[in-house]
Order: C-alpha cells, then structure tokens, then sequence
C-alpha cells in the first residue's frame, strides 16, 4: 500500500531513480514533520495556559489551574477535548476548501519554524535566505484564512477572511521594510548570520545599534501583531463583532489547527523580533567562537545556555503581546488601514533609507557610531523610564482611596493594589 | 397649565374639536374627536411646543369602542397633554402622526398588531412583533388564539418538533439582487446585548441600512397583567427589563398606588430610593462595561462583573434574589432592609467609588477606545427629544430631562443630586461617547444619592396598610420612574374589578430602535455595534 503511493507520488512528480526509492525519503520526511509537530506543540501549548493565566491576573480572576501543578498541562486537556468533538462541516461549505483550509494556515506557520535560530546551533536549517523564506512562507496564511472565509459559506466568516486578507496584505509591507532595515545593517539574510552580526550586550543589538533601527523595532513589533490579528488588530476574528471571523463555522480539531497556529505564531513573531533587533542567542561576554570551537558537553551546555537566553528574550516580548491584547480595545477597519498605510508605511520607508545612510557613512566602531549606539540607549532608557513613571502615577492616584480601607474589615473580597 | 387651559387653546385653533376634559394633577386629559386627531396633534406639536410623543396606546372597550390615547409631553415647559380618542370598535381607523414625531412610527405599529387600529397615512403599517402573517389581534377583550401557527401548534400540550413542521422562514433576498448584501445581525450575535435581530445591508463594511427586527422576546407581559390581578403582576414586571427590576417594579407599585390612592410611607421611600439606585449602578455596570466588550476590551467588563457581583450580594440580603427582585409591594417594599445591609453599602461605596476612575483609566480615556465613540452616531437633541429617547440617551444629547427632578417622585426632591448630560466630552454632543460618559457620571450621581439616602433613612413603617382584595375603581394612571434606561412607566386603566382593563408599558429601549434605524445608514458595521452598545439596550425591554 505504501509502496503505491510512493510509485504513483514518484511518477506523478516524474522523479528520477528507481521505483520505490523515494520512500525512504517519505518516510524521513513524514518522520521530521511528526517532530516538527511534536517541538511546536511545545512552543504553542504552554503558550495558551500563559496567556490565560496572565488574563486571569489581568482581570482579578484566577485562571486555568486545575490540570497539572498551576494547570501548566491544561493545554494538553484541551487539544484532547478537541480532538474528540465532532468535526462538523456545514451543508451549504464548499467542502475541498473548507476541509484544507487549516492545514494550509498551520502549515504557513509550522514551515517558519525551519528557519528560526533557538541556539547557537539548534536550527533545523540556516537557509541562507531565511528572512525572506519566512516572509514569504507566512504568506501561506493569508492563503488559508481566504480559503477558511470563503469555504464557510458564511458572511460573517465571509467577512472575516477578506478583513484578514487585507490586513495582512497591507501590514506585510510595513513588515517587510523594517525587516529590510535589519538586513542593510547586518548584510545578510541568514538568520544565523543576523544574530552573529550583533552581539550579547544590549549595545550590541541591533536595537540600539542607531535610534532608527530603535524605531524600526516597534514598526516591526506593531506590524507583526497585526499580521497575527492580534488585540489591537484583532478585527478578522473580533468576537464582539464578527462572532469568530474566519473559523467561526470549525469545530474540534480543525478549529484547533486555527488556534494552535495563533498562538504558535506568537512566538514566531517574538523569535523574529528578537532575532531582528534582540540579539538573538547570544549570550553576554561569550563570543559566538568560543560556542563553535567547544566540544562534548561544554558544546552541549553552550547550547543550552544560548536556548535559555533566547527563550528569556523571546518570552518577554510574548508577555508584552498578552498584556497588550488584554488591555486594549480594537481598532475599526478604517481606522486599522490608516495606522498602516498613513504611519507604519512611511515610518517603515524612512527608516530603511536612513538606515541605508547610516550604513554607509558611519562604519562600526567609529566614534559615530558609538554615539549613535548612546543615543538608542538613552531612548530606551528613557522609555523605561516614562513607563515606570507612567505606572507610579497610577498607583498613587489608587492608592489613596484605598488607604482609607485598610484596617477594616470588608465583607467582600477586596481588591489589593499590587 | 391645567385641562381645561389646553382645551381652551386647542378650542381656539380647531372649533368643535374637543369633546370632553378630565382633570389630572400629572397628565390632564383632553378628549378630541377622531377626525380631527392629525390636527390637534400638529397643534400640540407646533403651538404647544410638545416636541416628545411618550407613548401610544390603544384599549379595547367592547362591546363599542377602542379608545386610542396619545401622551405628549414638552421637555422645556414641564407640561404634559394626554390626547383621547374614542373609535367606533367595527372599523378603528384614525389618522397617523408619525409625520409629527419619529417616535410615533413604532409605536403605531406595535398598537396596529396588538390591537388593530389602523394608522392611516403610516409609511409602513405593518407587524412589529408577531409574525407578518399571524391572524386576529392578541390585546383584543374577544381574541381567539390560533390553534396552529403553519402547523406549529401554540398550546404547549402538543409539542411537534418545530423542523418538521415549519417551512423556510426567509423568501427569496431581494436585496441582495440590487447588488448590497443582506446581512443578518442576530437573533444570536453576541453584540445584540439579547435576541434582537437587525438586518444589515451593506456594502462591504459600509452599512446602508440596519432595519431591527423585533419580536423574539416577546412575552406579552401587557395581556398577562390583563388576566392577573394588581399585586400578582409584580414578578412579571421584573422580567421587563431585567438588569433594572427595581425601577419597574416600583413603576409598577406607583402606577397602582396611584389608581388606589395608597400613601406609601416614608420609609419605605427611603428603601425603594436604596434599592432602586443600587440597581442603577448595577444596570449602568453592565452598560459600560459590555459597551467597552463590544469594542474588544474584555478586562473592563470583567472588572464591572466583580463589582456588580457585590451589589447581587447585597441584593440578595435587601430582597433574597439576585437578578428578579419582586421586592416592591404596592404601598411599600416587600421587607426592611436592615442596619448591617446598609453598613455593607457604605463599605462597599468607599471602594466602588475609586473604582471609577480606575475604569476611566483603564478603558475611558484609551485612545483607541475613545476614537472609536467619539463623533460616532451623533444624536441631536431635537431628534432625541423626536424619537422620544429616555434617559442616559437623552442626557447624552445635552437634553437635561431627569423624572427624578423634572417629575419629582418618592423622596427625591429631599436629596442632592446633579444630573449629568453629554457635552461633547470627546467630540460632538450627543454622540457615543456623550452616552457613555453620561452613564460613567450617573453612577457617581447615584452613590451619591445613596449615601444621603442612607444617612437620613427614618424609622417607622415600611409598607402601608393595602387590602388583601385590591380593587380600583374604574380611572387610570400612569406610574413613571426614571429606570437604568430612561423612563420606564406603566399606563394603567382599571375597571372597577380586580384585574386591570388595560396595562401599557413604556420602556426605554423600544424607542432606541427607531432611532438605530435612523443613525445607521452609513455607519461601519463595527460602528452599528458601538450604536447598539452605546444606547444600553436589551431584548426584554423592547419586545415585552
């Protein structure tokens, strides 16, 4: 049985050498995508449990804390619950792309993961074009949401998905341009090559490598929430509005793909952010050589060490997108295609020219240079600053009023400031 | 202006027009005949500057008549008119003012399908509640109802699954053909705040008009209260709105004090001001906060849900229930409340108070949240006062209408209270985000009402002494409260029995969806949801 398939997959592609010699090959092939599955499954679970428990904080609640020690395996409860409901298809779908329609979603994000840099040497392949391969395998998404949107046969997925396309298409460029900045800084589109052009301090990064890349940071930051419809940019699925958008008529494990994918993409989106302008791996005070010339199980702690720092980085910004999702209402359709088409284009253009400039005239190290590199770090300090400000000021205004209720003793649960 | 002042000048103007007056300290009654009804309500509208049509109703007297009673009302003068009309029960056909007041159109309607007076002159004389193709007219005194509906049966000992039996609901779209698409918002969509359906036409996100269409909860809240006596109609009264049962239900118990002639005593005032006010805030929680959900914050509403969780906790200890409190009785309230509730509300006011301007912080002056409000759906006040919108939505105009100062009841005069009105806090007056923040205001004005209420509450009975037996004479009257949503009233009619002749309900949210109607056209399908929110209404409230 599977040796037909693979004589007719080996005629149909018209692929040379003997019969049946492609099956090997399927096998690995089948084999790498079951772990692929597998190591994203790693990625975009937890992910799900995090975010709802740090809703939970969010809104005085507590959250999902039953399956596990502080609910961490909740997410494996509920792709089991999924994957046991029924998968209803609607009478009136166009049945070949309602059905495909979330493989092809999850298939555009899963392919990203091939070229994201976890550690110094965990990359499953360090294309040599790896920016512009994940730029344009994300498109694949669009591909599917359409698909997902039209397949319905529902006007409000209907209307789901042609938001989706155009938000997409429209926040790619944005995207793109300040990704292009990161590539005219470092000269390459290796994924590996860009975290090694930077290095592990943070005046290292290319963040703070002049204060335009420092802008182009939340150009891309903001335009990646967009391309994964994120709260404020959340309008292809907005519940409130359009019920669940696209994926509204899905069910069990093929609504779970939809999902799994959203959150997954979370992280490609803050691995791509920390890759870009973070520093990627790279670890404070340690050369990447020094990583590369080592063997045995200092090879191996390296590794674990990079992975570690990496994933600090990369979670920080994953925490930044939750809070931002639930702290802020949604922006209408207009109002979404004016932040892009009106600022983050613009800004994107501008930035990527002057970083042009810049990486002409001002070789690194010169004096410049350095100064450029202070002057990013004083915007960065300064916006931590004004954060920290921003948020003291909240704090005394509440705490106040609240003062005047301590000592008594409430009959309700009171609410305590942090 | 007294009764017979009114009649008087509309004697003036129309000769021969009146034909009788009955004199009424709060709404003085001026009998018209029917030929001349369109004329002396231009001159109502025009002449006596009654720019608000409060209600329309229509009795059934058999074996003759159907009498058809207009409440006009004129914010700035604080004068009301109640027109009367008495029409010949074989053929009742009287003119339609709907080109006078907006607010005429929908209430035309709803008294053509439930009593069968026809409207002559309506654009759009047809069903509003039951089905287009339902047969007899249910508030008739002789109305048979229909064994079957398309073969549904309507007694509830035969139950048929209703997918055998019932046909496509839906013809075919014509509007689709003329290139818009019909888009159906509801019966189920979470924005709708209940089952109320609007049909959208749009063009892409470009709505060209949300045509709302009623009826799903419809519960005939007015032919039950026919059939149930005075004091059992009280539980029913909840379910009319029921975020704000409270101030139906003392609607409700004014309406029927006023038919016996009850003093309700002075604590028992205080008590109902606690509860009631309680209950606004509570209503006005849910308001703002589902407003803000709507637009996609969901942390706000949650942090409304805690706080109005505790006014269910004390609710609970005022009147045992949670959601449908049945907690006024006529001449008074069902229980006291005692002292610990009232320490309880005090506390929990020392930390709901703060709260708001966490709220404001949080979601109020967000950028986004504010961009996406301000200069949305930008209700002028004379199409307010038009529309006959109550309440928050007509403050939001910059209207300042308040029954609790302007109609004084209960012991309002004695405590101090602002009432807020929009002015253009963020854009235009009378737009979304007015309607919002005046809600936002009204929940400190009613703390504030609550802390004097409880500081100055007597000692002393709490419910009057009422017959078991109650038995108005035959009159009526008309209880009116300001509710979470605006004026919530009662039109009551007696007949001398133990259940009433006729019982009218004004709500607040059944004139706010004519004025969806007329705001929607070229708003953005997101926008229709910020209308839908910003206006507070709910299913229960509209349909009845």
């Amino acid at each position: 049985m599977l040796r037909l398939i693979a004589q007719r997959l080996q005629s149909w592609l018209n692929l040379p050498g003997e019969t049946g010699a492609v099956l090997p090959a399927l096998a690995v092939m089948l084999g790498a995508a079951l772990l692929a599955f597998v190591f994203i499954a790693f990625f975009a679970g937890p992910v799900t449990w995090w975010e709802r428990r740090v809703a939970g904080r969010v809104m005085s609640r507590i959250g999902p804390n039953r399956v596990g020690p502080q609910g961490v395996l909740q997410w494996l409860a509920d792709g089991l619950k999924s994957f046991l409901k029924e998968d209803i298809v609607p009478a009136a779908a166009d049945r070949p792309l309602f059905l495909f329609a979330p493989y092809l979603f999850f298939g555009g994000y899963m392919a990203t993961f091939v070229v994201l840099p976890f550690g110094a040497h965990l990359v499953a392949t360090d294309l040599s074009v790896g920016l512009l391969y994940l730029i344009a395998i994300s498109g694949l998404v669009v591909v599917g949401i359409l698909m997902a949107g039209w397949g319905s046969n529902n006007k409000w997925a209907l209307f789901g998905g042609i938001r989706s396309a155009a938000q997409l298409v429209s926040y790619e460029i944005p995207s793109a341009f300040s990704l292009l900045a990161v590539v005219l800084a470092t000269g390459t589109l290796s994924m590996q090559g860009i975290v090694r052009a930077q290095g592990g301090w943070p005046w290292e990064w290319l963040l703070f490598r002049n204060p335009l890349l420092f802008g182009m940071f939340f150009v891309s930051f903001a335009a990646s929430l967009a391309e994964n419809n994120r709260t404020p940019f959340d309008l292809p699925e907005g519940e409130s509005e359009l019920v669940a958008g696209y994926h509204v008529e899905y069910s069990g494990m093929r609504f779970l793909w939809f999902m799994f994918a959203e959150w997954g993409n979370l992280w490609v989106i803050a691995s791509l952010a920390t890759v870009g302008f973070l520093g990627g791996w790279q670890i404070p005070g340690v050369r990447p050589e020094v990583i590369d010339q080592s063997t045995g199980w200092a090879f191996a702690g390296w590794q674990a060490l990079s992975f570690l720092v990496f994933a600090g980085k990369a979670s920080m910004l994953v925490l930044f997108a939750i809070q931002i999702r639930w702290t802020l209402p949604r922006l209408r359709v207009d109002q979404m295609m004016i932040v892009c088409w009106k600022y983050l284009v613009p800004l994107a253009l501008l930035g990527s020219a002057g970083v042009l400039v810049l990486v002409a005239l001002v070789p690194e190290g010169s004096p410049v240079d350095w100064f450029l590199r202070a002057v990013s770090l004083g915007l960065g300090l300064w916006l931590i600053i004004a954060y920290v400000r921003k948020a003291r000021a909240a704090y005394l205004a509440d705490r106040e009023p609240y003062r005047r209720l301590e000592g008594k003793d409430p009959w309700y649960p009171p609410y305590r400031l942090p | 202006m007294t009764g017979a002042d009114l009649a008087a000048r509309i004697t003036a103007a129309i000769p021969d027009a009146v034909v009788a007056v009955e004199e009424s300290p709060t709404d003085p009654v001026v009998q018209v005949r029917p030929e001349v009804l369109h004329a002396v309500a231009a001159f109502a509208r025009q002449d006596l500057g009654m720019e608000t049509l409060r209600l329309i109703t229509a009795i059934d007297r058999p074996p003759e008549t159907i009498d058809v009673v207009w409440h006009c009302l004129s914010m700035p003068q604080h004068r009301t008119l109640t027109l009367k009309t008495r029409l010949p029960r074989e053929n009742p056909v009287v003119a339609t003012v709907s080109d006078l007041w907006d607010a005429a159109n929908w209430f035309e309607r709803e008294q053509f399908d439930l009593v069968g007076v026809h409207f002559v002159g309506h654009p759009n004389l047809k069903r509003l509640l039951m089905p287009e193709d339902w047969v007899g007219h249910p508030l008739r005194k002789d109305y048979q109802r229909p064994e079957e509906y398309h073969g549904i049966p309507t007694a509830r000992d035969r139950v048929v699954p209703v997918r055998e039996v019932a046909p496509p609901m839906h013809g075919p779209k014509a509007a689709e053909q003329d290139g818009w698409m019909l888009l159906n918002m509801g019966p189920h969509h979470p924005a709708t705040h209940g089952v109320l359906n609007f049909l959208l036409q749009t063009d892409g996100e470009i709505v060209r008009k949300a045509t709302p269409d009623v009826g799903y909860l419809h519960r005939g809240i007015e032919k039950i209260a026919e059939m149930n006596t005075y004091a059992g109609t009280m539980p029913y009264t909840d379910r009319v709105d029921y975020l704000g049962g409270m101030a139906t239900n003392q609607a409700w118990a004014m309406a029927c004090e006023r038919l016996l002639g009850v003093e309700v005593p002075r604590r028992g005032e205080f008590l109902r001001v606690i509860a009631v006010e309680l209950n606004r805030i509570a209503s006005h929680l849910i308001g703002t906060g589902s407003l803000a959900m709507d637009l996609g914050a969901f942390t706000p509403f949650v942090h409304w849900l805690r706080e109005r969780e505790y006014i269910n906790d004390l609710m609970e200890r005022i009147c045992g229930a949670r959601l449908t409190y049945t907690y006024m009785r006529i001449g008074g309230v069902a229980r006291d409340i005692d002292r610990e509730t009232l320490d309880r509300t005090l506390q929990w006011l020392d930390h709901f108070e703060p709260m708001l301007g966490e709220f404001d912080r949080l979601i109020g002056s967000n950028e986004i949240f504010v961009n996406r409000l301000a200069n949305i759906a930008v209700m002028p006040a004379e199409a307010a006062m038009s529309f006959s919108l109550v309440g928050p939505n007509l403050r939001g105009s910059g209207v300042r209408w308040d029954l609790r100062r302007d109609e004084p009841y209960s012991v309002y005069p004695e405590l101090e209270f602002d009432v807020p009105v929009g002015r253009g806090f963020r854009g235009t007056v009378g737009d979304a985000y007015d309607r919002f923040m005046v809600r936002m205001l009204e929940m400190q004005e009613s703390a504030r009402i609550l802390r004097q209420a409880i500081a100055r509450i007597p000692d002393g009975e709490f419910r009057a002494k009422v017959p078991r037996v109650l038995k108005p004479p035959a009159r009526e009257a008309y209880g009116r409260v300001e509710a979470p949503r605006g004026e919530a009233g009662f039109y009551v009619v007696s007949n001398g029995t133990e259940r009433p002749e006729r019982v009218r309900i004004r709500t607040g949210c059944f004139t706010a969806m004519p004025a969806i109607e007329s705001l929607s056209p070229g708003l953005m399908v997101a926008d229709i949801i910020a209308l839908i929110g910003s206006l507070d209404v709910i299913a229960p409230e509209v349909d009845r």
